[in-house]
């Protein structure tokens, strides 16, 4: 493995021969990309905090209290949505790391959540937006050009805020945008929706949770470095194929389904690759025989999602992935006769103002 | 336990020389509570630190930094006629650049933005934090009231700065430790201090931040050699600065001495019941004061006077404790 605090994830064992330059290069490293306390978590688990360097020791410490405070945020909001929203009529789901969260998943502990993500059905929308800023949630100030964008082609709203939640609230009506490379229609992923922890909330099946993260990971505009999704899906893919036998047939039968192929064959090399995930044999013949397109695809998400290193300038490779990846995602997410005034927009929108 | 003295500081260090280890990102910064790794090519912040951190050490390798920061002169066509710095932190961009000359806000600004985002271990209290006789003054204030004015004024009084933004209160031993960086003075504080005390270590005034005009008073010695120490809480001051009034040191209800420190501070919700316990012990060991002045001198003397009764009072029973062993 290429990141020995990426292996200390799964072997948190190995962090008694680090030496203090290893635990520096570590903890800045996961700090940025968010797996610090994901890590701490591992490492307390395993009953080896006891083995770390004060100076690490204290990092890890703040970080671990950091995600349980981010996590105690997002609990209370959603218990604070699930009031405002009881008479919608409709089902409320929770998605990503806040359905984590509510099934007390493994991979959940440590996370470090900067928003909530819920998702209602199409016709509920208009009324759950209502009821929402009724209860204080605020959308942006948006020119006419972004509120058409969110409105007319994406799958949420634009990201609401509320004076005593620190935290922002993303609702969607759809996990993809419906305008993009795949449409999903939502009313197969309510219909296998179960119940989780947290009152009034259910979640995405267990297959439809790893698709979704796997297509929000690879349809991105920007996965630059996002090993921590990968860490995520690792676990999901550990955690369901363990407590279900049939997880793995089920998976690829829904992937099928729903056109999600693509992002979890990507998903699987990146994650049996990276972390060890175990991922069937007939997954990676699959992987083998994807053809060359996928190769390339591979290749570039390769270097993108590889972390850099730290006091260097960014790879060269790093930068022009990331510049293709973008166009990728731009030329299947919209048509050019909307892509085209859309790029103007933003292009202008970016220098009219002052730096940045 | 104090740091050993250092061989050599970083006022010593010849300019070229200077802007030389940061070039190369070999400046390390120790506050006391937490650590910076600096790396920049800005001549201006290189003069600038030379000043303000004069009498840091200056550590030719240091095995450890919480935070490995750069400020980076901004390139391209705009240094040419808006020259910019940009600050940056393991590939992080959290603000939009300033002006160049104005470097040291910048770095002092965003590694406060640093402190108060990762270390959620300490309780962080918005307060100015003094020490003497080994017992800790914690000034908690809001923006305005004249904390920092009173924290620079009483560190060039004999008393040893500990912080003047970042209270910094460690919950697993009920102690404070230092969070030792310039105190940053503000507008017409500045001049108060020039006449308070015309030797003070000031820098340079920067007009124009989004805080108007900063100047930044420098650590003086014995804090930075003893920025490593622990300090057990004394009292706590709340200072309120009105023009023309005369002085007044009243009594604070242990609720509202609760309130001031704990819905002051930046971090006390992240750490849920230590945050509570933290707060809690320090209202408990602590008596709380509301200090109304016009003019340093007197709130100083005051001050003063009642560290006679705080070191009695804190001494007594650890000195029976002696006696009973």
């Amino acid at each position: 493995m290429r990141w020995p605090w990426l292996q200390a994830l799964h072997q948190p064992e190995i962090i008694s021969s680090w030496s203090l330059a290893q635990w520096e290069e570590a903890v800045r490293q996961t700090r940025r990309l968010r797996l610090l306390a994901r890590l701490a978590e591992s490492i307390a688990d395993a009953g080896l905090l006891g083995a770390l360097p004060e100076q690490a020791a204290r990092l890890l410490q703040a970080e671990r209290l950091t995600s349980a405070y981010r996590q105690r945020v997002v609990h209370w909001a959603a218990t604070c949505i699930a009031r405002t929203l009881g008479d919608l009529g409709a089902p409320l789901v929770l998605l990503k790391g806040s359905a984590y969260q509510a099934q007390r998943l493994p991979i959940s502990a440590g996370r470090l959540p900067s928003d909530l993500d819920i998702l209602v059905p199409r016709p509920a929308l208009a009324k759950a937006l209502a009821d929402l800023k009724g209860e204080g949630w605020e959308e942006p100030e948006l020119d006419q050009h972004d509120r058409r964008y969110y409105h007319e082609w994406s799958h949420e709203v634009p990201p609401m805020r509320h004076g005593s939640h620190p935290i922002e609230l993303d609702l969607h009506h759809n996990i993809l945008p419906p305008l993009g490379p795949v449409a999903i229609d939502m009313q197969t992923l309510l219909a296998d929706c179960v119940p989780s922890n947290w009152a009034g909330w259910s979640v995405l099946s267990p297959c439809d949770q790893v698709l979704h993260s796997a297509a929000h990971l690879f349809f991105d505009s920007e996965p630059l470095e996002r090993v921590r999704d990968l860490v995520d899906l690792d676990g999901l893919l550990r955690h369901h194929a363990c407590v279900n036998e049939g997880f793995w047939p089920d998976l690829l039968l829904r992937a099928e389904q729903l056109r999600l192929i693509e992002p979890l064959l990507l998903a699987c090399h990146f994650c049996s690759s990276w972390l060890d995930t175990p991922v069937p044999s007939s997954m990676h013949s699959r992987i083998r025989s994807a053809g060359l397109a996928h190769g390339l695809v591979r290749l570039l998400f390769s270097a993108l999602l590889a972390p850099a290193d730290l006091d260097r300038p960014r790879p060269i490779a790093q930068r022009v992935a990331a510049k293709l990846i973008l166009w990728r995602y731009h030329l299947r997410r919209m048509p050019l006769r909307l892509l085209v005034p859309h790029l103007w927009h933003k292009w202008r929108a970016g220098h009219g103002g002052d730096v940045r | 336990m104090s740091a050993p003295a250092p061989t050599r500081r970083i006022g010593d260090c010849r300019p070229d020389e200077l802007l030389e280890r940061l070039s190369h990102g070999r400046l390390w910064l120790d506050y006391g509570a937490t650590s910076v790794r600096l790396k920049s090519d800005s001549r201006a912040l290189c003069q600038h630190l030379s000043k303000v951190y004069a009498q840091f050490p200056l550590v030719e390798e240091a095995p450890w930094a919480d935070h490995h920061v750069s400020i980076t002169c901004v390139g391209g066509w705009r240094r040419l006629f808006r020259p910019q710095a940009d600050f940056s932190c393991d590939f992080q961009h959290p603000f939009a650049p300033f002006a160049a000359d104005t470097a040291l806000p910048l770095f002092e600004w965003g590694s406060n933005w640093l402190i108060g985002q990762r270390l959620a271990h300490l309780l962080l209290l918005h307060a100015g934090v003094l020490e003497r006789d080994g017992l800790a003054l914690v000034l908690p204030a809001i923006p305005g009231s004249g904390k920092s004015t009173l924290t620079a004024a009483l560190s060039l009084r004999g008393w040893r700065l500990l912080s003047d933004e970042f209270g910094a209160f460690c919950p697993d031993r009920m102690r404070f430790v230092a969070m030792l960086k310039p105190v940053a003075l503000k507008n017409q504080s500045i001049n108060v201090i020039r006449s308070f005390a015309p030797e003070a270590p000031l820098g340079p005034a920067f007009p124009k931040t989004r805080k108007g005009t900063v100047a930044h008073l420098a650590a003086d010695r014995d804090a930075v050699d003893r920025r490593l120490d622990w300090v057990r809480p004394g009292d706590v001051v709340i200072p309120r600065w009105v023009a023309d009034a005369s002085l007044k040191l009243e009594p604070l209800a242990p609720h509202v001495l609760f309130g001031a420190l704990a819905f002051n501070a930046f971090n006390y919700q992240d750490s849920g019941s230590r945050g509570f316990d933290a707060v809690s012990h320090l209202t408990t060991v602590c008596s709380g004061w509301q200090l109304t002045y016009s003019r340093l001198d007197d709130a100083i003397s005051a001050l003063d006077r009642l560290w006679h009764g705080v070191r009695d009072q804190h001494e007594a029973p650890s000195g029976l404790r002696r006696e009973s062993v």
